[in-house]
């Protein structure tokens, strides 16, 4: 096993640097592409371009939007609907954090990480559909008692993802809880919390989660 | 992202013709998932005019039993496979059921998992930093420089890196490797299978913008995975810096058949994390041949499998936490039924 | 007259030290919640930064016209004409800005903006790069400078020599994010005239207007701040930041309602940071296990800003001390506050040392803090966090574990380290400030229905503070906590303070309270027309005012609001010094379990005793507490900034890099209000719940398998190297 070298001395770092040179658009460094000489062809496939129409269900009611190809559903629920559905929010916009979280066919996805376009027939729910301030979710209600949102950014993921879970798995195990909800971050830290309200629901309160009884 | 038009193919053969002939062309591209093409567009690492959206070809999603082997249709979604490996509904393929089950549980998340496919599993390009930093000219991107070799490198390869260093992020191209799995590839003019061991290439044997043998113009259609090597012991085990929703800093998957006086038979130790492509170790596996499971046999392997390994500046701990792996591994494989 | 100005007594108590659903929880769980990021208003436009991510830029040519060109663009502007160089990687390598009629127009254009640039030859990331000769200076006082000293170097060189172990090493703390989910920025709302509303997400309410009245041109009270919800802060939302004057300019400039919030790289960018550290300690002790030397040279890491560190010793005392600290500058963003700045780097570095002198002497690791910290608080709270935890049946308690635990060795319940895997606990405390400030005030009306608002433009990051609007009120006019409506966010509303040190609580509770015994009195005088009796000489419980003298007299609440008739009760209350204090003090205690082959850690519970004087909603406070933790220990395990030296570029400018803690990295944790803590005021103790978790996570791993990692975050590699070093 050979250790390479590091390189760290700072005149290597800088004539390596001056090789960016850069120009081009504001982030790029000059990155050169390959010139590919083939074209696509003639095609004789349906082609969606400029804006298209995108027919889906919506928290139980059919929609119609109208969308560029690029247009993410994300983008789509918080910006161009009337009105727009802000409930859903955009942290990272990379699927990293789960913030976005909504229902297509009942399973949590990523809004920011499906084209508007994909849409077409299926059906999508949102932190709106899943209850109302009138009408709350057993989940939201668990939510609430047991405290488990402070900023409350992440929060409508969190609900969403919590109920895809635990309509897949009615009696998931505060293990499989947190495998659920991996794929969502809160800064805060209402972990424990969001733990104890998924108990609550599921009805297995355990000395897992802290909860202080008698007040 | 770039504004684009989508082509929706319906067959495969339809598809092919939409994509262009030559690597490195992203006027069109194939799109499954989307849960990595999307996060490239967004970062404006490719900005293809057409997207072609194989979600309108019928029948690529599914899984069947094929007799000799087990079908997957390169459109099903992770999470398709993982609720199907939980059932194992086919005779004699538990136990390869069971490990790509907690292959598939190990990756990125359960919204991810929703809609990503295995296809798009596969096809994957890889997460070092300064591939998906857009600022950075590197040679994955057409540049002349791996950036990571200098540079911050602790996620990157410690085997057969060169000229490039990624690793390769695919935890199920790892698993399907040790199950002895073939993909099935959909070119214009016909069509192709070979071992998902032999479609990934190491930088050095090729082309450095891409991490597979697939054509441009091809499309991976499914996967087969042999009913034999289902059979076999299998065990997964991924090494992430945090649990949570985390690619691999190393991976290990192992397949055994051991022989009736208890000693392995048929070995398949693959490597994950650590290399520009799932690392299969040959060699380990024929020393481990006739061994009796144990400690000794256990550093010969760890000892083996990294002896080539050259570490980066900063990311030599994969040796001994990949030994680790592999030594867990092994214990593993003799708790299985 | 004034009334009396106290507290009730806990054991009078209904609505506070209560557990109770914040008064905001269905409108965030129900994504009714409106932040900054939600404002939709007619004819608003999408602002959008660009932002050039390298350090040391020189530019040549920034052209508009490409962004310009792009349908629905309506804005593309420098952010500073003829500007040659950006001098470092954060606000200061925003060179546009763009505005459009839609995000994804914005986001066209800031990309069409097309920047010549080249690289300046030195990147200035480094200690040794800003030490070079020719290095540019970043700031007055030069790269590096002497920021800090304290004590006497002589005499502390010769306590060390007379110790009887001496310890020498050396800790380093990476730059953390504050990683808020919702970004920076802010709805401008200003279409020409003199008016102006602006939808900020922020820590500062009321200190606001005053920051975009000028960069608007107008006059403070011109411009009305208002942030209903805020998604986190966490000491980087004070000023209004580049972005907020950025996106006034373009409203000046359009006449329309502008949406600036900025990216999240630009957020990793641009916004703040907890500061870096390395801190070279020599410390001694002697037999008994007293601290009687410590020595520390430290370098802070804070961009172009100074870095914070309290200087050392921290917390624990020591006989002779001494400290020097250099401000190490670097061409990247500046430091902010962040949730007890300095004071987790510092906490680290000291308690690992505590606990290495500990080991050293042989000594439990419970029993040397003892030794070494003043406040029987801190003993009181070791003890309980030391029993939480179950350090008692921990057969390691002054050396490193040899082998894995029996499960008798751990209390029932207490999550297992998997097979195979070393368990070790580790301990560190904090103590901090708090306090209060004068200048928050709050409005309570009644009105002749019966309802009470309660009105104060303090913000709520997420703490709490607007149930404590309302509950504080309804507490002392013997209500239910729903009766009362509390209104915040608005500068309107009379004022708050701003959200930093903790001090939120400490300074406007006192103020609420104030308004609660001024409407009580208030109610006092309408009842004595009817009840008789004289003001003070009543009750108000359940619903009722009654004589204290004679319960058979008595009215309902709503009775007696309808004798306001058309005078409803409007009384405003102001900070009240003796309602609140300073001083909060936490232990916490960290079991964790560490793969000896792979270098892997895992928290398997985490317990932290922390008082704060009366506790306002107890579920409030376990949820502030659990955030500590949560927090310590991503910055344990996972967190830092990487930063490539050679070009200047910041690499973990995302989610998928810079790694938080998620929902399988949250051990089992035990939030634990102190109840010895009995003082009879309202104190914050957010920050304190955040400082001790590296250390405690990081003795704990020592405790565990004898791996001394003195670098977080707590990397499998370092793990493997601290065993390596082991032997």
């Amino acid at each position: 096993m050979t250790q390479r070298p590091p390189e760290t001395s700072s005149s290597a770092g800088v004539s390596r640097r001056r090789f960016l040179q850069g120009s081009g658009t504001a982030l790029a460094a000059g990155v050169t592409t390959s010139e590919a000489s083939s074209s696509a062809g003639p095609a004789a496939a349906p082609r969606l371009s400029g804006e298209v129409e995108v027919t889906f269900q919506l928290n139980g009611e059919a929609r119609t939007a109208l969308v560029e190809p690029r247009t993410t559903l994300l983008s789509l629920l918080r910006h161009h609907l009337s009105p727009p559905l802000t409930g859903t929010k955009e942290v990272c916009d990379r699927g990293n954090c789960g913030a976005c979280t909504v229902q297509i066919d009942g399973a949590p996805a990523y809004s920011c990480l499906t084209l508007a376009v994909d849409l077409a027939g299926r059906s999508v729910r949102t932190i709106e559909g899943v209850g109302s301030p009138e009408s709350l979710h057993p989940v939201q209600r668990a939510f609430c008692e047991q405290d488990a949102a402070m900023c409350g950014f992440c929060t409508p993921g969190f609900v969403v993802a919590t109920v895809a879970a635990l309509e897949q798995e009615p009696q998931a195990s505060l293990e499989r809880v947190k495998e659920r909800l991996s794929g969502n971050l809160c800064r805060c830290g209402t972990y424990p919390h969001i733990f104890a309200a998924v108990q609550e629901v599921t009805g297995q309160r355990t000395d897992e989660v802290f909860r202080e009884e008698g007040r | 992202m770039k504004p684009f038009e989508m082509a929706l193919p319906r067959s495969v053969e339809e598809a092919t013709r939409l994509l262009p002939d030559t690597i490195g062309d992203d006027r069109a591209r194939l799109l499954a998932g989307g849960q990595d093409l999307l996060t490239e567009m967004k970062e404006h690492l490719v900005e293809p005019d057409v997207v072609v959206n194989l979600k309108s070809v019928p029948g690529l999603a599914g899984i069947e039993d094929e007799g000799s082997a087990v079908r997957i249709g390169a459109l099903t979604t992770l999470a398709t496979l993982e609720a199907f490996a939980a059932q194992s509904p086919f005779e004699g393929c538990e136990r390869g059921f069971r490990m790509l089950l907690e292959a598939v549980e190990s990756v990125a998340s359960p919204q991810i998992r929703s809609q990503a496919t295995l296809g798009g599993n596969l096809n994957q390009r890889p997460r070092c930093w300064y591939y998906r930093m857009e600022q950075f000219p590197c040679l994955k991107k057409g540049g002349t420089e791996c950036f990571s070799y200098y540079g911050k490198n602790r996620y990157n390869a410690i085997l057969g890196g060169g000229p490039s260093y990624i690793v390769h992020p695919s935890d199920l191209a790892v698993a399907l490797t040790a199950l002895d799995a073939e993909v099935e590839l959909v070119g214009p003019t016909g069509t192709r299978s070979m071992l998902v061991e032999d479609f990934f290439v190491l930088p050095s044997e090729g082309d450095p913008l891409r991490e597979t043998r697939i054509a441009a113009n091809e499309v991976l259609s499914c996967v087969r995975i042999p009913k034999a090597s289902m059979a076999r012991k299998s065990v997964w085990l991924k090494f992430k810096e945090r649990d949570a929703y985390d690619f691999a800093l190393a991976s290990v998957a192992l397949s055994a058949e051991h022989a009736g006086d208890g000693s392995y038979g048929d070995v398949r130790l693959v490597l994950g994390g650590v290399a520009p492509t799932p690392w299969r170790c040959h060699r380990t596996e024929k020393k481990l041949l006739g061994r009796e499971p144990g400690e000794d046999a256990s550093v010969l392997a760890q000892e083996d499998a990294l002896a080539e390994a050259e570490p980066l500046s900063e990311n030599g701990y994969k040796v001994p936490l990949t030994k680790g792996l592999i030594a867990q591994a092994l214990l593993r494989i003799e708790e299985v039924r | 007259m004034e009334p009396e100005i106290r507290w009730k007594d806990r054991d009078d108590l209904t609505v506070l030290d209560r557990s109770l659903p914040r008064v905001d929880a269905v409108a965030k769980v129900t994504g009714t919640a409106r932040y900054s990021h939600d404002m939709r208003l007619p004819g608003m436009v999408y602002a959008r930064l660009v932002l050039l991510p390298w350090s040391r830029a020189r530019i040549q040519v920034i052209d508009l016209a490409p962004a310009q060109a792009l349908p629905g663009v309506v804005h593309a502007a420098l952010v500073e004409e003829d500007k040659e160089l950006v001098r470092y990687l954060g606000d200061d390598a925003v060179v546009a800005v763009v505005a459009a009629e839609s995000p994804e127009q914005a986001r066209d254009a800031a990309r069409a903006v097309r920047i010549d640039w080249t690289p300046e030859d030195n990147p200035l990331i480094t200690r040794e790069q800003v030490s070079e000769e020719d290095a540019s200076s970043l700031a007055r006082r030069g790269n590096v400078w002497q920021s800090g000293e304290r004590g006497d170097e002589d005499s502390t060189q010769r306590a060390l020599q007379g110790a009887l172990v001496m310890v020498e090493a050396e800790y380093s703390a990476p730059v953390q994010h504050h990683a808020c989910l919702e970004t920076h920025g802010c709805v401008v709302d200003f279409r020409g005239g003199d008016e102006a509303t602006v939808y900020a997400s922020t820590q500062a309410v009321s200190n606001n207007p005053r920051s975009f009245a000028r960069a608007l041109g107008l006059d403070s009270a011109q411009v009305r701040v208002v942030c209903e919800y805020m998604g986190g802060g966490f000491g980087s939302k004070f000023g209004i930041g580049l972005e907020g004057r950025v996106a006034c300019e373009v409203a000046k400039a359009l006449g329309r309602p502008v949406h600036l919030m900025v990216d999240r790289p630009q957020e990793f960018l641009m916004t703040g940071n907890r500061s870096g550290t390395r801190q070279v300690m020599r410390a001694g002790a002697d037999r008994d296990g007293r601290i009687v030397a410590l020595h520390v040279e430290a370098d802070k890491f804070g961009g172009v800003s100074g870095g914070s560190l309290p200087t050392p010793p921290y917390i624990y005392r020591v006989e002779e001390a001494y400290a020097r600290i250099h401000t190490v500058h670097a061409a990247l963003d500046g430091n902010r506050a962040m949730r007890a700045p300095g004071h987790p780097q510092a906490s680290f570095a000291m308690e690992s040392m505590v606990d290495e002198l500990a080991t050293e002497l042989g000594m439990d690791a419970v029993e040397v803090r003892i030794q070494n910290l003043a406040s029987e608080t801190h003993h009181r709270q070791l003890r309980a966090v030391a029993r939480a935890i179950g350090w008692d049946q921990h057969p390691f308690r002054t050396s490193p574990a040899d082998r894995p635990l029996e499960s008798h060795e751990r209390p029932p319940g207490c999550p297992a380290a998997p097979p195979g895997w070393m368990e070790g606990i580790g301990f560190a405390v904090s103590q901090w400030g708090a306090g209060g400030r004068r200048g928050a005030q709050c409005e309570v009306r009644i009105e002749s229905d019966g309802s009470v608002t309660s009105s104060c433009g303090v913000q709520d990051l997420g703490t709490g503070a607007r149930s404590y609007v309302a509950a504080i009120v309804a507490e002392e006019l013997g209500l239910e906590r729903d009766q009362v409506t509390a209104r915040i966010g608005d500068s309107a509303l009379p004022p708050g303070v701003a959200s930093g040190g903790s001090v939120t609580t400490g300074s406007v509770a006192p103020a609420v309270q104030h308004a609660a015994l001024l409407a009580r009195e208030a109610m006092e005088e309408r009842a004595v027309a009817v009840l008789g009796g004289e003001t003070g000489g009543f009750s108000f419980e359940r619903g009722r005012i009654t004589r204290k003298d004679d319960a058979s007299r008595s009215i309902t609440w709503r009775e007696a609001c309808a004798l306001l008739g058309e005078e409803p009760v409007s009384v405003v209350g102001s900070f009240q010094r003796e309602l609140h204090q300073g001083g909060v003090h936490g232990a916490q205690a960290a079991r964790v379990a560490v793969d000896p082959m792979t270098g892997r850690v895992k928290v398997l519970d985490m317990a932290c005793v922390q008082d704060q004087g009366i506790p306002l909603n107890r579920a409030t406070v376990r949820s502030q507490i659990n955030g500590g933790m949560v927090q310590g220990l991503s910055y344990a395990l996972f967190e830092q900034r990487v930063v490539d030296p050679d070009f200047g570029a910041v690499l973990t400018a995302n989610f998928e890099d810079y790694k938080i803690a998620g929902a399988k990295d949250i051990p089992r944790m035990q939030p634990i209000i102190d109840e010895g803590d009995q003082r009879s005021a309202v104190m914050g103790m957010a920050e304190a719940t955040g400082v001790p978790g590296a250390g405690a996570i990081a003795n704990a791993v020592h405790n565990a398998c004898g791996a001394r990692v003195r670098a977080l975050p707590i990397t499998p590699d370092r793990v493997l190297e601290a065993l390596g070093r082991k032997g």
